[in-house]
């Protein structure tokens, strides 16, 4: 069940599979249930150990940018999956995965481009046309076109210098050129 | 962290309905008046997904200076006054000294506030202590995918912004910065005094001047966002760029120009990031047009896709 658990995070479980994972998890919230107990067990631990990742600065360099081009490739990772004929508590289930889904891209530093929140309202959605770009290395002289931006922000007014701390940790770099 | 996104979502949802009340416009201009008004010193951190990074802040509100020390990472040290940014780097031994092209521009003013509801809803919410203070929080939630929202908590008693999120769609805040103490008063003009002043370090200037760039433009503005200033100025030890930026009233992005063969290397063509700053760097002419803006990847993509060069007629 704690492999299932894991796959579920991932989105990767086929429907069947999700929707028996997902029961387990429904179940684990009432008292007796061993393999419900043990489902939302793994859940916590899974999700707790992404809140940990988030807080570790230990990621290699452009990680969060690597998956972010991984997900771009595949958009409907970030989509709760329809499960078709669902009962009502597990659609709600569903979603819920869906939104820790989001999350999970979120501390990456990615911003998806398919906002959670705006399922409560209507939104004016603007899709992209564009193909997904390619994710590069920040260019050389980052600090330099960042400084020179940051001069013209308007939000300099509400935040004072503050935006001027963005700046690019490359010392070598910086002191070559 | 997961019940806190969902809580997040359902606050925002919530607040739509009572979005853009003369009360929450009155915060804004509140937070905007504190920051021109009050001296202070204050120690706040900086934190994206992949780093923090800690700084002293000191303004003396009377000369309207300010000093940024950056406390690690990269040593800096940058001193703004009313019409000069001076950028100091130890490591290299460099001064980076922008002039102010159009000194009022950056200020926010208050009918530029109330135009901000077009793109964003505004609403109050939950009080929350920071650095000791109690702090009203305000939250901006874009109206579309093009900008990010705004999480801001503002000091109950002086209106001083002591937290700004910068927040995705998702709701996951992907850049913070939060000042871990505040000290109000008491400035005097030598605290805001360059440390490195007067060291026979090299000058950059960077030499803006408003300016027409013949032919340059955008097949197609994004919505919300427009033109605010163009410019020449010098990049690096010196090479000219043209500068021109976007700006919805809140998130600003510039459409850096430069010939190809004044730059040190050619770029590869893509998007970059870094909190919730996004770079997209592709060719347009023989030049080098590189989008650098606080705004969702896609903007800053639009905004470079729809760069083009037309060759002036005449």
């Amino acid at each position: 069940m704690k492999d299932r658990i894991s796959v579920l995070m991932d989105g990767e479980l086929d429907d069947r599979s999700a929707a028996q994972a997902i029961d387990a998890l429904a179940a684990g919230s009432q008292a007796g249930s061993q393999a419900g107990s043990e489902a939302r067990d793994a859940w916590r631990t899974y999700h707790l150990i992404s809140d940990a990742l988030g807080k570790s600065r230990m990621l290699s360099e452009g990680f969060g940018e690597r998956v972010a081009a991984a997900l771009a490739a595949e958009p409907t990772v970030l989509a709760p999956r329809r499960l078709g004929g669902a009962r009502e508590p597990r659609r709600w289930a569903a979603l819920a995965a869906g939104v820790a889904a989001v999350s999970l891209v979120g501390w990456l530093g990615f911003a998806p481009q398919q906002p959670a929140v705006q399922v409560a309202k209507a939104p004016t959605p603007v899709v992209p046309k564009e193909a997904k770009p390619a994710v590069v290395a920040l260019p050389s002289g980052t600090n330099d076109y960042l400084l020179a931006h940051q001069a013209f922000s308007p939000r300099m007014s509400l935040v004072g210098m503050a935006p001027y701390v963005r700046t690019v940790s490359e010392p070598a770099r910086e002191a070559r050129r | 962290m997961r019940t806190r996104a969902l809580g997040a979502a359902l606050v925002l949802a919530t607040s739509v309905a009572q979005a853009q009340s003369p009360e929450t416009l009155a915060w804004l201009r509140k937070m905007h008046q504190a920051t021109q008004r009050l001296s202070y010193v204050g120690t706040f951190v900086y934190q994206n997904a992949d780093r923090t990074e800690t700084s002293r802040i000191t303004r003396y509100a009377a000369g309207d200076i300010e000093k940024l020390e950056v406390m690690n990472g990269v040593p800096r040290e940058i001193v703004r006054t009313r019409d000069t940014v001076r950028c100091y780097l130890p490591d290299s031994r460099v001064v980076k000294v922008d002039r102010r092209v159009d000194r009022d521009f950056p200020a926010l003013l208050p009918e530029q506030i109330s135009a901000l509801a077009r793109h964003y809803d505004i609403s109050l919410a939950e009080t929350q202590r920071i650095a000791g203070l109690d702090c009203q929080t305000v939250v901006l939630q874009p109206k579309d995918n093009l900008r990010y929202g705004y999480r801001l908590y503002a000091d109950v008693k002086s209106g001083m912004l002591m937290r700004a999120d910068t927040v995705d769609a998702a709701g996951k805040s992907v850049e913070t910065l939060m000042f871990t103490q505040f000290t109000p008063g008491n400035v005097t003009p030598d605290m805001v005094r360059p440390r490195h002043e007067g060291k026979k370090w090299r000058i950059e200037d960077a030499g803006a001047a408003p300016a027409h760039l013949a032919g340059w433009g955008l097949a197609s503005e994004l919505p919300g966002f427009h033109k605010v200033t163009e410019l020449k100025r010098r990049l690096g030890e010196s090479r000219p760029v043209g500068q021109m930026v976007f700006s919805d009233g809140l998130a600003a992005v510039s459409v850096f120009i430069e010939p190809l063969e004044s730059r040190p290397d050619r770029a590869a063509t893509g998007l970059a990031s870094m909190g919730a700053i996004n770079i997209y760097t592709r060719e347009v002419a023989n030049h080098m047009i590189t989008v650098v803006g606080e705004a969702p990847a896609v903007s800053v993509q639009r905004i470079a896709d729809a760069v083009e060069f037309r060759r002036p007629t005449q």
